[in-house]
């Protein structure tokens, strides 16, 4: 009884007659969702502005003699006088573990329909990337799944790696591959009970996207159990530009939450192309000055706060980032893929010729790199892998030659066969990415010769059947491999006897 | 017509002229229109808009308009616009204005500021809470 008395005069203590100061304004003129705003003398750049009937607005320009506000929200009920007041928040949205496995917009309201989400913290969207002192060298990897990405474009924890290249090359493939294999990899590394493990959790930021390709990506992650490690920040192509300049923001508050709570996250912007065209039509409406292809000049800075974000942080967790860029005709040249190539650490290009030939992922060996290099791969990887990409190299090179085959030295031949291997066994279906483990002991296999006698067109086979014997009899091979980390006698040996039993078998 | 960037700079000048000791002089803006009259610059029109307008935002700054809902005493009248003329640190001036939607109350609009204190805002307030 007491209480309850007790919580009424609380309320009634809140409603005392001291006097509140708001600063207002009001609305001199709306049009293609900016609002023109006289008053608002006390207005701070990037504060949340509250009109009536709800809608919230950004303070994006402030003149001598107006505010230009985006409003975020419907623009329809807004009209020539209306009263609008400061609220003396930079816009935030909720954070933490209550927002895995939801579907938000870009402030942070979901829209699956799975009811409010109970979250006590709140991030403000624009914030400062940390300094220089706060960070470390990025050194612990992060598995894409992906075996031409993890032998030889490694990724590591608090990277920014670009994801390049045209529609329907398979980009977001590589994004929800990766974020599928966090999951699978948060799986074991929890069920094991290892103290010192540390799952990542992913963050997808889908950015005018068609609203049926991101319930496809939903539904993907869903059928994966990967969407209870997943927040989804989702600004189709649908919703306002406003939305869509603040959603990769927004995501990466909630990133932030994860980073600076001792835990490591993920997230993928997908994609900048399309977040760039969002600002630049809101900075056309808000009359600022164009530069190059009618992009304001400080869309590079729009893009740079945005990823140095990104960072693996001194006794604290992670960020990690991939943004996706979509290039025009290949052409990675145009203004935002330079920018964005220039900002972050290394790139993943894929080419259309490579997809169309059936290389799947279509990952240009040449064009791509991680300038984190190997010290974000274990040694496992660095004692199976290394050559790798010296290999393909050279592959690329004599490539041409390849149609005079007969005319060929037998040095050249080896090394066009060996070529041709390695890309049959970088074929990857979508959807399945493959465990740390299990993409050591293929790339062993390889580089133990044990592939060499069969034929170019059975190599995808063979990957397969010697994946299937690892898995249903070699278990604890695989799993000594996935804890030590490195190829010791013992794992050699062991690998040895197997691959020698998995040959008699396959052979016959 | 929008207001082209000479037209800005030229109301701008001739609002600084209007202002004598932070305060808008009467003479002053006399002196303003009867020399646009006599000049007729360029987009005439544009020009007295944007020096309109700047001028009823610098009066608004030095004017307190309280709505009230009840009675209000010129004494209570002159308090605020002495209280207001101590915080803002210049000469105010206060009206009243009867306002029954407020309920009770007062609410004192000086600028873009607003000064709230009534029971319709409080009730508002309220409702957004729960």
């Amino acid at each position: 009884m007491s209480t309850v008395v007790a919580q009424i005069e609380q309320q009634i203590a809140k409603l005392s007659s001291k006097a509140v100061k708001k600063n207002t304004g009001t609305i001199r003129a709306v049009a293609d969702g900016v609002a023109k705003l006289d008053g608002l003398s006390d207005v701070m750049y990037n504060e949340m502005v509250q009109f009536p009937g709800g809608a919230i607005g950004i303070a994006l320009n402030l003149e001598a003699d107006e505010v230009g506000c985006v409003v975020l929200g419907d623009v329809s009920q807004l009209k020539e006088g209306d009263e609008v007041q400061t609220t003396g928040k930079l816009l935030s949205v909720p954070v933490g573990k209550a927002l895995l496995g939801r579907v938000v917009d870009a402030l942070g309201r979901p829209v699956d329909g799975k009811g409010p989400i109970d979250s006590k913290e709140f991030y403000p969207v624009e914030k400062i990337a940390p300094g220089i002192m706060v960070r470390k060298s990025v050194n612990q990897p992060l598995f894409t799944g992906i075996m031409a990405i993890d032998s030889m474009i490694p990724i590591g924890r608090g990277q920014r790696e670009l994801i390049i290249g045209d529609r329907g090359t398979g980009k977001t493939t590589i994004c929800i591959d990766t974020i599928i294999n966090q999951a699978r990899i948060n799986k074991v590394g929890l069920a094991s009970g290892d103290k010192g493990f540390r799952p990542v959790y992913s963050i997808y930021v889908a950015v005018g996207q068609k609203q049926s390709n991101v319930v496809r990506t939903i539904n993907a992650l869903e059928a994966a159990g990967a969407l209870e490690y997943t927040v989804i920040v989702s600004a189709p192509a649908a919703d306002n530009p406003a939305n869509q300049y603040l959603a990769p923001f927004s995501g990466a508050a909630i990133g932030e939450w994860f980073m600076e709570n001792g835990m490591d996250a993920l997230i993928v912007y997908d994609d900048l192309s399309k977040h760039a065209v969002a600002y630049r039509q809101i900075s056309l409406i808000l009359k600022r000055p164009s530069g190059r292809e009618a992009y304001p000049g400080d869309v590079f800075y729009l893009h740079s706060r945005l990823l140095e974000r990104a960072a693996r942080l001194d006794g604290k967790g992670s960020l990690t980032a991939l943004p996706v860029i979509e290039t025009q005709a290949g052409d990675v040249s145009a203004y935002i893929p330079t920018n964005v190539i220039s900002i972050t650490d290394g790139q993943i290009f894929l080419e259309t010729d490579l997809f169309n030939q059936g290389i799947r992922p279509a990952v240009s060996v040449g064009l791509s790199v991680s300038r984190v290099g190997s010290s974000a791969q274990i040694k496992v990887t660095k004692q199976v892998g290394g050559k790798l990409k010296g290999e393909l190299a050279q592959f690329r090179e004599l490539a041409a030659f390849a149609q005079f085959g007969s005319d060929l030295d037998p040095k050249t031949k080896a090394q066009l066969d060996r070529g041709a291997r390695i890309v049959e066994l970088f074929k990857q279906p979508q959807l399945n990415p493959l465990a740390i483990e299990m993409q050591a002991a293929i790339l062993w296999a390889l580089q133990k010769n044990y592939f060499d006698s069969i034929d170019v067109k059975g190599i995808v086979t063979a990957a397969n059947s010697w994946k299937d014997y690892l898995t249903s009899r070699k278990d604890a091979l695989l799993t000594s491999i996935r804890t030590e980390a490195k190829l010791s006698d013992a794992i050699e040996a062991g690998l040895k006897a197997a691959a020698d039993e998995w040959k008699g078998t396959f052979s016959k | 017509m929008r207001a082209d960037k000479k037209t800005k700079a030229l109301a701008k000048q001739l609002f600084k002229l209007s202002v004598v000791n932070g305060a808008v002089s009467p003479e002053q803006v006399a002196g303003v229109l009867g020399y646009i009259e006599k000049v007729a610059p360029r987009n005439s029109l544009g020009l007295l808009k944007l020096y309109r307008s700047a001028i009823v935002t610098e009066l608004a700054k030095s004017h307190a308009r309280v709505e009230h809902a009840g009675p209000l005493s010129d004494s209570a009248l002159s308090l605020i616009a002495s209280a207001m003329t101590k915080k803002y640190a210049r000469p105010v001036s206060a009206t009243a204005q009867a306002n029954p939607k407020l309920l009770a109350g007062l609410r004192v609009r000086i600028g873009s500021d607003v000064y709230e204190s009534t029971v319709s805002g409080q009730l508002t307030t309220l409702s957004n809470a729960v």
